[in-house]
């Protein structure tokens, strides 16, 4: 081993899945013998591991004139999504006492998943629960939309969305496995998302 | 580790094939790993991202585009949504530079010199602005954590 050779910036590199087989190992034959930068690697492996861990959207370009409307709107959801959950669990404390969310009490209390509304309405997302117990409807704006669910071909009517500020939501606690949900407007349907 | 390598690959079976092909290559060549290194987790998930990453880039840019392009939306909700808006918030405050090479490098799994040619700078700069924006992240999130609840 070169005494005068340390990885560097390469541990980052190395990380970060930007190395190819050759370079990764000669850190690895490097890191064998040298504890500094074993520690080093490890560290920037561990920054990977807190980004692996959470489903974030990735840095917007800031080049583009255009940013996708999808991408943008479910990182401002699940910042009042964690918002929310904030004040539930206590982490904020808000001016005077805090408010009642059964959507967030569900998902603190269960495994859930999420899908996006696609067709012409506004940009809206479904989180329902992994056991379909409950499916909570979140629409841009402050529009009032019909939430039906679809179970092999038939509709099933679920209520319609309430404006909460910049929102418009729906919360249905109902134990049906749909296929989709559609938004619906004076019965047009607006857009659908596929529960999977 | 089957998510990692999940997230690169956009394909369940792959995803467990290359889990398997890293156990295999750590118990044929000796692991690398030792207790000075930090978490055995975060050398797992690197091993398995670096691994899906290799087997990307010999695939055709092609299919590798169609698959990224088609990949789904919606993912598996059971992290921590304040985890979550925690390293959200952390790659907002990197420089644009930084954010730049972390979407294509890390997030597009794209070569340094693949990088380099989008952005139309040197490879150098790439490898500098990628290091520094992981060191960056490493603060903030360490020092989220610590003042954190």
């Amino acid at each position: 081993m070169d005494p005068e050779f340390h990885i560097g910036d390469s541990a980052e590199l190395y990380a970060a899945g930007a190395l190819d087989e050759r370079e990764r190992a000669e850190i690895d034959a490097h890191v064998a013998e040298c504890r500094d930068c074993l520690r080093r690697l490890g560290e920037a492996e561990e920054t990977i591991l807190t980004l692996e861990r959470v489903s974030v959207t990735e840095p917007p370009d800031r080049t583009a004139s255009v940013v996708p409307l999808q991408r943008r709107s479910v990182a401002s959801w699940w910042l009042a999504v964690a918002t929310a959950a904030a004040f539930i669990v206590g982490f904020v404390i808000p001016h005077g006492a805090p408010r009642s969310n059964v959507a967030t009490l569900a998902m603190i209390g269960s495994h859930f998943s999420h899908a996006q509304f696609a067709g012409t309405g506004p940009a809206a997302k479904v989180i329902y629960a992994r056991d379909r117990s409950w499916y909570y409807v979140i629409v841009a704006g402050s529009g009032r939309y019909d939430v039906y669910g679809i179970r092999n071909g038939r509709a099933l009517d679920l209520g319609a969305t309430q404006p909460q500020g910049a929102t418009s939501e729906l919360f249905k606690r109902i134990g049906k496995p749909f296929d989709r949900l559609e938004l619906r407007n004076r019965g047009a349907a607006l857009e659908t998302a596929a529960i999977r | 580790m089957r998510t990692a390598a999940l997230r690169v690959l956009r394909d369940a079976d792959a995803a467990r094939e290359c889990v398997q092909d890293v156990f295999l290559h750590l118990w044929r060549s000796g692991s690398a790993y030792s207790a000075q290194r930090g978490s055995l987790e975060a050398f797992l998930v690197v091993c398995a991202r670096n691994r899906a990453l290799t087997r990307v880039r010999g695939e055709s840019r092609a299919r590798e585009t169609a698959r990224r392009t088609d990949a789904p939306e919606d993912y598996t909700m059971e992290e921590d949504p304040i985890e979550r808006e925690r390293v959200q918030r952390a790659l907002t405050r990197l420089t644009e530079g930084q954010a730049d090479v972390v979407r294509l490098a890390y997030y597009r799994g794209m070569t340094l010199a693949e990088v380099a040619a989008d952005l139309g700078i040197p490879i150098g700069t790439v490898k500098g602005r990628l290091s520094a924006a992981l060191r960056a992240l490493r603060r903030e999130l360490t020092v989220e954590g610590a003042d954190g609840p």
